[in-house]
């Protein structure tokens, strides 16, 4: 093993900015700091040796990069493709077309089975032009509450970046959509449940924030399935209990186990209220890909030297020798970090990857505005096993993005759907679920409907309501004359060794002939291009990115040691934005929080109000 | 009430060595820039300067090297609203490498973006002006036919330096006062953007920086 302690960090190395600059009307190049950021003198080739090779720019291979960086490690990050992202790129309709055609020919590893349609109105001198559009491999959303938000903002990296809340979850039953109902005040306020749901429901969100702690409640049903467990033990109805599991929880399937189950639906409530009143946000211009984008940006800052085009041939583990496609090569005293989608030919460690993650990833010519909220572009989907025609047995969970993300112009929209259903099951299951958000929106986008007695409810105290649940009903029988138009659909399957609903697994870095040369012959493959290389996981089916920060954590363990130091880097502060108010005001508001606590549903009506006219006072 | 504060993104481009971070290290240490000390996170440099009755926050994003190996990725040239494409008065091979960014930056940045065009050492050339191998007509022709703005700089001695982010500062289109997000409650802004420095809650992600 490493010492955690083998080199200082960039951190402390790094002089003093602030100290430097206090020298005024002094300067002189030769005082400029060694930080790549500021700038050093650049050399005209990549460098001789390295602690650490990186092939691959996807997401975990970013994070690890600029962790690495910042911790004091010489790092080469390389990229066989000439744009950064690897499995969690953001790739225009055009860079779309080439990459199916390498998944076809085989030249990528980890994926299958590509098949693209792209509408004519998608090309120079056409309505849309290629890069008006930025499609995400590995489609992700970020919870409000997750390491790696709290990444992002420690090194900075969100700085780069544009991010924006998401709110609207449906679940798709009986041929329509729900909206979900995630709040305190929504429960008490839903006039189609029953007031014992109201009260089942209540129950179990205050169990479910703390459900560690009350072992008694659910210890025997640890090997159960959750759906079981809200059933038996708090008598929670079908649609209800669907709505937990596969909206809020995003599990797969109803045999999901209790423990499981129950911390992805308080990862949903922990997250609601952080930044706002959403649980989850997306970035802008893409998902994975920006945000790789921003850590590499951040791993070359700290010193990272980053090549694109640049292809592994091999690696020799006992020269520490590797070698590039272009006949370069590079000594690397530490580690050599390999993406499966980048492995040499001739490798043979590529980790067994044995999950399939069927997705899809349809451009519309619609803008799905009825499916966000007031002031978003995005939405999640989610259809529960069996709602579907097909008869699905997993979940097929669908991220929406409008053109307010920025990833598609103006009365387009993307649309994400994925599966962990394998093969042919899986593409009927991805066609059903598509033909089911098709019809949804011909009939809720349909000018008829306000005009329609049967679906303007009056509610008690007068008001019009129109209620999207009997919306979906009444127009189930309506079969819509107009026509949603394509501009460009895509469905791969993509392999990983990472199971559905689960981090990656530490045992798959075994391949790791440098820390046991004891016993490396046993790992040495006569003739395998990858012998001593450390291969990272593919993108798992998880739809948010908590995978991440775990799967390069793992990998930095492995490199430096310890993972004590990992992004343990203390930035001179920003200047304060807030420089003429007494003090930041996002502190002094108390947003109210889904469900957190035990008052009364008055009391919480009673501070919505306080917090309300809090913020107008500080607008003053 | 404060000014309002409009923030605005430049990208530096140009060879190694032609004094990039000079002149944004000149800029932002200077004392003609009188509001405080620049600060430097990962993120990119910032300098306030008040321009009229606004005050223009720069950031500053610097290559990070990332160009080297034709690896500068597309987030760098993303909303960036001005660009400083800098050469070097004394190596005509710089210029060369100045024609390439602006056409660059044509392709890849949004169109309404301010690029200046800065030939930087003048001070070598004052001294001697045989060493001048950039004629500043080339350059002013360079600038007329792309519509860059155009200054000759020294870092050395802070030559022409402040004009530089002035004249970009004046070019770019101010906020108004009631398009601020400042004081205003949610951390959702009009664009829809999020604040993650801003958790609602006390008790936020951890690391959080709520300065």
């Amino acid at each position: 093993m490493l010492s955690p302690e083998r080199r200082t960090s960039m951190a402390e190395r790094r002089p003093s900015f602030a100290n430097f600059a206090g020298s005024h009307n002094q300067i002189d190049t030769m005082m400029i700091p060694h930080l790549a950021g500021i700038e050093d003198p650049l050399p005209e080739s990549t460098p001789e040796t390295v602690d650490v090779l990186i092939a691959g720019t996807g997401l975990v291979e970013s994070v690890l990069a600029a962790a690495l960086a910042w911790q004091g490690s010489n790092v080469l990050h390389v990229d066989c493709n000439d744009y950064y992202g690897d499995s969690s790129a953001t790739l225009t309709v055009d860079q779309i077309k080439l990459w199916v055609n390498r998944v076809n020919s085989n030249s990528i590893p980890s994926y299958s089975n590509a098949k693209l349609y792209v509408s004519t109105s998608i090309g120079s001198d056409r309505r849309y032009a290629s890069r008006d559009f930025g499609i995400d491999l590995s489609p992700k959303i970020l919870f409000a509450k997750s390491d790696l938000l709290s990444i992002l903002v420690k090194s900075r990296v969100h700085q780069y970046l544009e991010f924006q809340p998401l709110s609207s979850f449906h679940t798709f039953e009986n041929d329509c959509f729900e909206k979900l109902t995630n709040t305190k005040q929504d429960i008490f306020t839903d006039q189609n449940l029953s007031l014992m749901t109201k009260r089942n429901l209540m129950r179990f969100l205050k169990f479910v924030l703390n459900w560690e702690q009350m072992p008694d409640v659910w210890g025997p049903y640890r090997d159960k399935s959750i759906t079981q467990f809200l059933f038996d033990k708090f008598k929670l109805d079908k649609p209800q209990v669907f709505e937990l599991v596969f909206s809020i929880g995003l599990c797969s399937n109803i045999e999901t186990k209790v423990p499981l189950a129950l911390q992805r639906i308080r990862r949903y409530l922990t997250s609601f209220d952080v930044y706002g009143p959403f649980p989850v946000l997306y970035s802008k211009y893409g998902g994975a890909g920006e945000v790789s984008q921003g850590f590499c940006r951040s791993a070359a800052v700290a010193g990272a030297t980053y090549k694109l085009n640049e292809k592994i041939y091999s690696y020799n583990p006992t020269t520490q020798v590797a070698t590039f496609s272009d006949g370069s090569k590079v000594t690397v005293t530490e580690k050599v970090i390999v993406s499966p989608t980048q492995a040499p030919e001739g490798s043979q460690h590529i980790p067994e990857q044995k999950y399939q993650v069927n997705r899809m990833a349809c451009l519309v010519e619609k803008d799905c505005n009825e499916w966000f909220t007031e002031g978003e572009s995005a939405s999640v989907v989610v259809f529960p096993p069996g709602s579907l025609k097909s008869g699905n047995k997993e979940v097929v969970q669908t991220l929406i993005l409008g053109a307010g993300s920025d990833c598609c112009p103006q009365g387009t929209s993307i649309w994400y759907l994925s599966t962990i259903e394998k093969g042919s099951r899986a593409e009927m299951d991805l066609d059903a679920a598509l033909e089911a958000l098709e019809a949804s929106l011909l009939r809720e986008s349909s000018t008829e409907i306000t005009q329609n007695d049967d679906i303007v409810q009056i509610s008690d105290d007068g008001r019009p309501i129109i209620n999207s649940v009997r919306l979906g009903q009444s127009f189930k029988e309506y079969m819509p004359r107009e026509s949603i138009q394509h501009l460009m659909k895509l469905s791969y399957t993509q392999f990983t060794s990472t199971p559905p609903f689960d981090v990656v697994n530490p045992a798959l870095f075994d391949n790791d002939a440098l820390n046991n040369r004891a016993n490396s012959d046993r790992k040495f493959i006569p003739n395998a291009s990858d012998n001593g290389v450390l291969y990272t996981a593919m993108p798992s089916s998880e739809i948010s990115y908590d995978e991440v920060v775990t799967a390069a954590k793992v990998l930095y363990e492995k490199i430096v040691g310890s993972d004590d130091d990992f992004f343990d880097v203390d930035f001179e502060d920003e200047e304060n934005e807030m420089q003429n108010g007494p003090g930041p005001v996002p502190n002094n508001i108390s947003y109210e929080n889904a469900i957190d606590d035990d008052d009364e549903d008055a009391d919480m009506g009673m501070q919505g109000d306080d917090s309300a006219e809090f913020v107008g006072k500080m607008e003053i | 009430m404060s000014k309002p504060v409009t923030s605005i993104k430049l990208v530096l481009l140009g060879e190694a060595a032609v004094g990039k971070s000079s002149i944004v290290l000149r800029f932002v240490s200077d004392d003609f820039s009188e509001n405080k000390e620049p600060t430097i996170g990962a993120a990119f440099l910032t300098q306030r300067v008040n321009i009229n009755d606004h005050t223009v926050k720069f950031e500053i994003w610097d290559t990070a090297g990332q160009e080297r190996f034709a690896s500068l990725a597309p987030m760098y040239y993303r909303n960036a609203q001005a660009a400083l494409v800098v050469y070097d008065v004394t190596k005509p091979q710089s210029f060369i490498k100045a024609r390439h960014w602006v056409k660059e930056l044509h392709e890849q940045a949004s169109k309404n973006i301010i690029i200046a065009l800065v030939g930087n050492k003048v001070d070598i050339v004052d001294e001697n002006e045989e060493e001048r191998k950039v004629a500043r007509e080339e350059a002013e022709k360079l600038a007329e036919e792309e519509g860059l703005l155009f200054f000759e700089t020294s870092a050395k001695t802070g030559a022409n330096i402040n004009e530089v982010f002035m004249g970009i500062g004046e070019k770019i289109p101010l906020k108004g006062p009631e398009e601020e997000a400042q004081g205003s409650g949610l951390n959702v802004t009009d664009d829809q953007r999020v604040n993650l420095d801003s958790p609602g809650n006390a008790d936020g992600p951890a690391g959080a920086c709520s300065c």
